[in-house]
């Protein structure tokens, strides 16, 4: 029998999971949209000195050569290291990535408590030593970076006046609900349960729908639950789920430079877009679809603008 | 830092938001590092203020009167209009063109700032707020969350941030959307790769393609002129062929070759479409093309045609739909001369346009291929095909890397590999390639020459190139030892020309300026007398 704290659980996770679905799909059913490439683009055999394709002649007849090897390692540098940052904003980065490492140590941390799980109900017992010390490895590490980091980021963001300045109530929020999380979180996890003991038996019990136990919940431990729910929630509504955007905008935007070549995809997607139509309102625009616009202009210009 | 403009200020009622002093300015080496080595600042004429918007920083880009609104419904209207054109902006059939590029940057600006120090413009204003690389895009992202998203409406500030939509916030934002050359410096350091420049680009639009307000020298004496007359110079199908002429004289005059420049050949493998600029302020430069053609043996024409002879597309700038026509156009020149490929000379922006933006926006007959001249010049020169002595270019180049061919582009080693082949003292300015900064003249701001427009380019959009260039050439400053800018494009060649003349470099650091092909021609070892002139 599952009880409302497991049932709250299952419905945050899966909240989480259908909203972050959902706005990935939102950018990926956009349409195609005007070459923006930026370079250095990684997967150019000539990302060395930002090159590309255009460096050579012929290009409809180039045998494009992709390094992917580099576009994972560019990739995998940005999402671990926030290469940017620590390159262009050194005094940003002594927190943002201790936040950001630490948030990703608490996912594994989460990961591992669930293989554990499995683990157990599967009857796999030699392999949940190891499952018990990664656990507490990536636990430990994870939950303190974050927090210092979250508490550093906060203070540059109220103490620094250009990201004051630029920063809604909600940011200043968002900051205040993830250290209320692992505030509580590290408060648990000192306190209560030191060796996640109560953290696994709760994996478990979710993990086999109800049918293990569910442990007992310090009132420390159910504040700390329930704050991270709630954070589940949150975050794919929020901008603290950028990673959503940061995906879309390397791969799709700088790094998207597919030609379009006469029966090609990229020409069937511009065909379609040229037939939508155009509403602006301007004298010079006369409310076609795209391709008549570009093929018979219309010229009128305005002399002053009034309201 | 200057801390005294705020974001909501943008809406403040006051005569000018900020007043730019000499003496905030980025410093500059030496010799401009002393006090009277530059023309002072001046103040807008006060018959401007009437007309034009001058409340931001008191220079003027847009150069069709905004009238102010009398009543607070002439304002009410003004703000339904804007709220109309930004809706359009967000809108998969108006402006699927940078839908998802735009809402990836309203969107997800963790407002961080590791963006500013990379922006020429701002580090030149000496840090002025409203130069900050994310102020224009906080106020528009203000304005989207505020009125035009479900959270914004029931939230109110505490989502959107504090902003007020009035004729001030709108005016001046159409201004701010004209001091930013578009060079996306800001975006290469992005972590999260949100584009500021964009977000400029896309306000422009927003003020053209909604209310027809745009500088006269994009569109009306831009793109609508270069529809209507053939060229944005206003140069017409038979002037361009009296220029042919006259280059074709002047060739014979000063290298004493013949060379007839092919026009309107049908069947030629390459239509090579110069920005038109160069056939009237530096027709050197198709000379030294047609030169280099005729001797190393390509198939190639130009065209007379009717938008054929200018590679110029300013709605690259600013208007979607105009870019849209203009690039038509070209390909429609290129396939009635029946040719294999499209190829555009020394301009930058052009060669963005027409090879990188505009691909989506063509098909079936009208997709054909566009490429860059410089892997064509760097092929000729790597296969000998010309007798160059590179003695003959003793003397300190640099070279200056064109936003939109090598950042926003790729095009970054072919004009390195010939300059270190015919330029012993060819020497890079700090940064370069891809990292380089603008001329100061991207994005339409080298031919905005409107009323003190170019007082604001000269002291703040070119400055950084400015110091870049006075570095690289520290060593031989003085007058006397000849230097050279090697700017392949016309635009940041029309930008540095203003700069050294307002900064008299050339007569102060004996610093001139020209294209790449110049360099070529004044290497060939059958010519005799110097092909470049400086003196």
């Amino acid at each position: 029998m599952l009880t409302p704290l497991q049932i709250s659980s299952y419905l945050a996770f899966a909240i989480f999971v259908v909203v972050v679905v959902w706005k990935f799909v939102k950018y990926a059913t956009m349409p195609i949209h005007l070459r923006w490439e930026l370079y250095p683009v990684p997967h150019e055999p000539e990302h060395e000195h930002g090159g590309s394709f255009f460096e050579h002649q012929n290009i409809w007849q180039l045998e494009r050569k992709h390094d992917k090897l580099n576009e994972l390692k560019e990739m995998f540098e940005e999402m671990l290291f926030i290469k940017r940052m620590f390159q262009n904003k050194r005094d940003l980065w002594y927190v943002s990535w201790p936040f950001h490492a630490g948030v990703y140590l608490i996912l594994v941390w989460l990961a591992l408590l669930f293989i554990r799980a499995v683990l157990v109900i599967a009857g796999v017992h030699s392999l949940v030593p190891i499952a018990d010390a990664l656990i507490m490895i990536a636990g430990a590490i994870g939950v303190i970076a974050a927090t210092l980091g979250c508490l550093g980021l906060l203070i540059k963001r109220v103490g620094s006046w250009e990201l004051r300045e630029y920063s809604a109530g909600v940011e200043i929020f968002n900051l205040l609900f993830v250290l209320a999380v692992l505030l509580t979180g590290l408060f648990a996890w000192i306190k209560f349960d030191p060796n996640f003991n109560i953290a696994k038996e709760y994996m478990l019990s979710l993990v086999s729908f109800g049918s293990q136990p569910m442990p007992e919940l310090p009132k420390p431990i159910l504040v700390h639950l329930i704050l991270l729910e709630l954070l589940f929630i949150y975050i794919p509504f929020t901008k603290i789920a950028h990673y959503v955007g940061k995906y879309y905008t390397f791969h799709t935007v700088l790094w998207e430079d597919a030609i379009n070549k006469p029966g090609s995809e990229v020409e069937r997607k511009v065909k379609r877009c040229l037939q939508f139509r155009v509403s602006w309102s301007a004298p010079h625009i006369a409310g076609r679809t795209w391709a008549e616009e570009a093929a018979n202009p219309k010229l009128d210009v305005i002399e002053r603008w009034k309201p | 830092m200057s801390k005294e403009v705020r974001i909501k200020d943008i809406g403040k009622p006051s005569k000018q938001l900020i007043k730019l002093r000499l003496e905030d300015l980025m410093k500059l080496p030496p010799p401009y590092d002393k006090p009277g080595e530059e023309p002072e600042m001046t103040e807008p004429k006060e018959e401007w203020r009437e007309k034009y918007i001058t409340e931001l920083d008191g220079y003027i880009a847009i150069d069709v009167p905004f009238e102010k609104p009398k009543t607070k419904e002439e304002e009410q209207r003004l703000i339904q209009r804007f709220l109309e054109g930004l809706k359009k902006l967000l809108d998969k059939e108006n402006n699927w063109t940078f839908l998802q590029p735009l809402l990836l940057s309203l969107e997800f600006c963790a407002k961080c700032q590791t963006c500013n120090d990379a922006c020429p413009i701002y580090l030149s204003s000496g840090k002025k707020e409203i130069y900050r690389p994310t102020y224009r895009s906080e106020v528009l992202r203000r304005i989207w969350k505020r009125y035009l998203t479900p959270a914004g409406k029931v939230f109110g500030k505490f989502v959107s941030g504090d902003i007020e939509l009035n004729w001030y916030t709108i005016a001046r934002l159409a201004e701010l959307a004209y001091r930013c050359t578009l060079c996306r410096r800001c975006t290469q350091v992005c972590p999260i790769g949100v584009d500021n420049g964009l977000i400029a680009h896309e306000i422009r639009k927003l003020f053209s393609q909604e209310m027809g307000v745009a500088p006269k020298a994009l569109h009306e004496l831009g793109t609508v002129q270069h529809l209507r007359v053939g060229s944005s110079t206003a140069l017409t199908p038979e002037g361009f062929k009296d220029i042919i002429e006259f280059i074709e004289d002047d060739i014979k005059e000063r290298t004493g070759k013949n060379i007839k420049i092919p026009v309107d050949e049908k069947g030629a493998d390459i239509l090579l479409i110069h920005n038109a600029g160069e056939y009237l302020s530096w027709p050197e430069n198709p000379a030294a093309f047609a030169i280099i053609f005729e001797e190393a043996g390509i198939s190639w024409t130009l065209s007379s045609e009717l938008v054929g002879y200018d590679a110029v597309n300013y709605g690259v700038w600013y208007d979607d739909v105009q870019l849209a026509r203009i690039a038509r156009k070209h390909v429609e020149v290129a396939r009635k001369l029946d040719v294999n490929r499209i190829v555009v000379g020394e301009c930058g922006h052009a060669h963005k346009a027409l090879c990188v933006v505009a691909d989506r926006v063509l098909a079936d007959e009208y997709n054909i291929p566009r490429e860059s001249c410089m892997p064509i010049l760097w092929d000729i020169v790597r296969k000998k095909k010309l007798n160059l002595d590179p003695e003959k270019n003793n003397f300190p180049v640099t070279l200056h890397d064109p936003c939109n061919m090598v950042r926003l582009m790729g095009v970054v080693e072919p004009q390195r590999k010939i300059l270190r082949e015919i330029c012993p003292q060819f020497r890079e300015m700090e940064p370069h390639g891809v990292y380089n900064y603008c001329c100061g003249g991207g994005s339409g701001f080298a031919i905005m020459t409107s009323m003190n427009f170019p007082e604001w380019r000269n002291k703040v959009a070119t400055r950084m190139k400015f110091k870049q260039i006075l570095t690289a050439f520290q060593d031989c400053i003085d007058p006397s030892i000849k230097k050279y800018v090697c700017a392949p494009c016309s635009n940041c060649k029309g930008a540095i020309r203003d700069m050294l003349d307002h900064y008299q470099a050339t007569m102060k650091c004996g610093i001139y300026y020209g294209g790449l092909v110049e360099l070529m021609v004044n290497a060939m070892v059958d010519i005799e007398e110097p092909f470049i002139e400086m003196f």
